[in-house]
């Protein structure tokens, strides 16, 4: 059963575009009372949006034949039909330029995902991240932000021991306890992520230094700094280099996240993994 | 999971996951954790104070940012020269390394943590130069530009060093110690094994209420003010609160009999006078429950060539000119940009022992 797919005007048909499906219960509010509003209340990952657009709008400044742009497509999952509607007014209502919208069944979501080309999907629940993370399909967490406020930067938040370890130190793993399964996900994590940074990497190299209304994080959470280090070079090798660097070793990261305030976060769970040996009793 | 420490094998050997990285290590490598930054002294320090970047710096000013990162990168496996913070972050390893040995279970130790403005771009230059002096620096931020105020909260920081008089500036609003350290052409060897850390009085350890009474009303109503306020302990300063951790580990070596021969020792270098308005400064300390090692009061006299023979890793001041009075002798002096001293220009007098010369 096909997704139904209702195009806008605005659908950009472009190969190198960054697709990038966002849940429609991020960008609008979808609890209970909240439906019976005319335009939709704006959601927790709302501002989300805004940052995109003024990527978008400093790209086609840049060059108006810029076709690496942020291609914003809307997924909601077991909507009903009157909201539906109410989806699709309220993006108009706000100016947002929304390609595609893709309506489907909770069952259907990652697959839908897969058959869409979509180069990062995006969500504010860490269930639904993982499961596409599985499937093989790039995901990261849509951070809620604190105010609201628009900040005059995207942040892309890279957090990535896995980044700096190699594909034989993955495998080592198992020495500590990770499962094959596991070491099979850390790998497939990995891989995923690098068309996404190869992309990000290249539309931030379109603005200069300073004055970028993109900004590109990587954090390492538990390793030490030379896993940071080779980290750095690792994604310098696919393409970017990012603005800011952190090394945690071992420190806890939400006080540096909340500091920080990233819109995407990428995470490659390493260090939050569920039933791990207890010599791994790292906090995040 | 900790990847870069401690796991222990069936025979009891240690070894860091990192060793494990090749796999041909067949000897375990042994790298102490970091500790938890709540239980740390947690000393952070920019780029520019733990490494000589002058003609880094100097580049970035002439040419701008894109010349400078260009730079950075093409110079990315040459080394730095050390800056100078770096003989004080020496002395704070060789304090933790006694520390470990009599509390190996502890976590009170020192922690250096990286906190830089800079670009991430220059950050494999950074970490290829720490490796090569091995500095147990594992925690950094590279900001990118944006504040490292944040950050600096975000690590309960001790104690913050940098190059840039604005950021320490606002670390002090923000209530974190912080100094701003410059480069010297001169510098003397200091002790490898123990740290020396000397500070200034007034508004640096103290609020600065007694100096503004000297600036606005003069030597005489100075004196008259301290005496009748001698019992009345002053107001907390800036770095009150470093003085007070290093009180904190000293107390830790005492308890294992190491009272003589310290590895941490402090100083208070004041223009009070001993006779005087240095009474008030010592009662104050009292009431804190402080102390330092050592109290010099040079009532006014110039404080460069006691310094020069303290041999301190570090020396706080509030007033530029004691900094370079100290500079020129060699010490590593750390300007305290707190307090009315920074508001109005410096009296300076040419000769600094007579009876009305300023008591800083």
């Amino acid at each position: 059963m096909d997704p139904k797919v209702r195009n806008s005007a605005e659908t950009k048909q472009s190969g190198s575009a960054l697709v990038t499906a966002v849940s429609c219960h991020d960008i609008f509010d979808l609890s209970a009372h909240q439906t019976d509003y005319n335009p939709l209340p704006k959601g927790a990952a709302f501002s989300f949006i805004s940052a995109v657009q003024a990527v978008n709008q400093r790209l086609v400044k840049h060059n108006e034949n810029e076709t690496l742009q942020f291609e914003v497509i809307l997924l909601g999952k077991d909507c009903e039909e009157q909201i539906k509607s109410k989806i699709f007014d309220s993006a108009k209502h706000y100016g947002l330029k929304i390609g595609k919208f893709y309506f489907c069944s909770r069952g259907e979501f990652v697959r839908t995902l897969q058959a869409n080309s979509v180069k990062l999907f995006l969500s504010t629940d860490r269930d639904d991240v993982y499961g596409a993370l599985q499937a093989g399909v790039p995901a990261a967490l849509l951070c809620q932000q604190a105010d609201q406020q628009v900040q005059d930067q995207l942040k892309v938040l890279f957090s990535g021991d896995l980044i700096g370890l190699s594909e034989d130190f993955i495998d080592c793993l198992k020495d500590f306890g990770f499962s094959a399964v596991q070491i099979q996900n850390f790998k497939a994590a990995k891989g995923c992520i690098r068309e996404f940074a190869a992309l990000i990497g290249e539309m931030r190299k379109r603005f200069g230094c300073e004055d970028s209304p993109l900004h590109t994080i990587l954090i390492t959470v538990l390793g030490s700094r030379d896993v940071c280090a080779t980290a750095l070079k690792t994604l310098r090798g696919w393409g970017l280099d990012v603005d800011e660097a952190f090394c945690l070793a071992g420190a806890p990261r939400n006080p540096i996240l909340t500091t920080i305030q990233p819109h995407i976060l990428w995470d490659d769970g390493l260090h939050n993994m569920k039933g791990v040996s207890p010599l791994m009793g790292m906090s995040s | 999971m900790n990847l870069n420490h401690q796991h222990t094998t069936s025979k009891g050997d240690t070894y860091c996951l990192e060793a494990m990285k090749t796999r041909e290590h067949s000897t375990p490598t042994k790298k102490p954790t970091s500790p938890k930054p709540e239980n740390a002294i947690t000393i952070a320090v920019s780029s520019r104070v733990l490494f000589n970047m002058d003609l880094e710096q100097q580049i970035f000013e002439q040419k701008g940012m894109e010349e400078y990162l260009k730079y950075q990168i093409d110079h990315e496996t040459e080394l730095f020269k050390p800056g100078p913070a770096f003989p004080f972050i020496k002395a704070l390893e060789a304090v933790n390394a006694q520390l470990r040995d009599l509390y190996p279970e502890s976590e009170e130790l020192f922690d250096v943590v990286l906190m830089t403005n800079n670009h991430a771009h220059v950050g494999i230059r950074l970490i290829n130069s720490i490796n090569h002096y091995k500095l147990f620096i594992e925690r950094f931020c590279m900001t990118g530009g944006n504040s490292p105020i944040g950050y600096l909260k975000a690590y309960h920081t001790n104690l913050y060093l940098s190059a840039d008089s604005v950021k320490v500036r606002e670390a002090i609003e923000e209530g974190i110690a912080a100094a701003t350290m410059f480069s010297s052409e001169k510098v003397t060897q200091v002790s490898e094994t123990q740290l020396r850390v000397a500070f200034d009085g007034d508004a640096v350890l103290f609020s600065d209420e007694s100096e503004r009474i000297y600036k606005t009303q003069g030597l005489d109503k100075f004196f008259e003010h301290e005496k009748a306020h001698e019992n009345k302990p002053l107001d907390h300063g800036p770095l009150k609160g470093f003085l007070e951790v290093l009180g904190k580990l000293q107390r830790k070596f005492y308890a294992k009999g190491h009272r003589m021969d310290c590895p941490i020792r402090t100083y208070l270098v004041t223009a009070r006078s001993a006779a005087s308005s240095g009474s008030r400064a010592l009662k104050t300390l009292r009431a804190w429950g402080l102390e330092t090692d050592e109290a010099l009061f040079l009532a006014g006299a110039p404080k460069g060539p006691m310094l020069a023979k303290i041999k301190p890793h570090i020396f706080f001041d509030d007033q530029m000119f004691h900094i370079e009075g100290a500079a020129e002798l060699g010490t590593v002096a750390a300007h305290v940009p707190y307090g009315i001293a920074q508001k109005l220009p410096p009296k300076k007098t040419k000769d600094a022992k007579e009876t009305d010369s300023p008591p800083k």
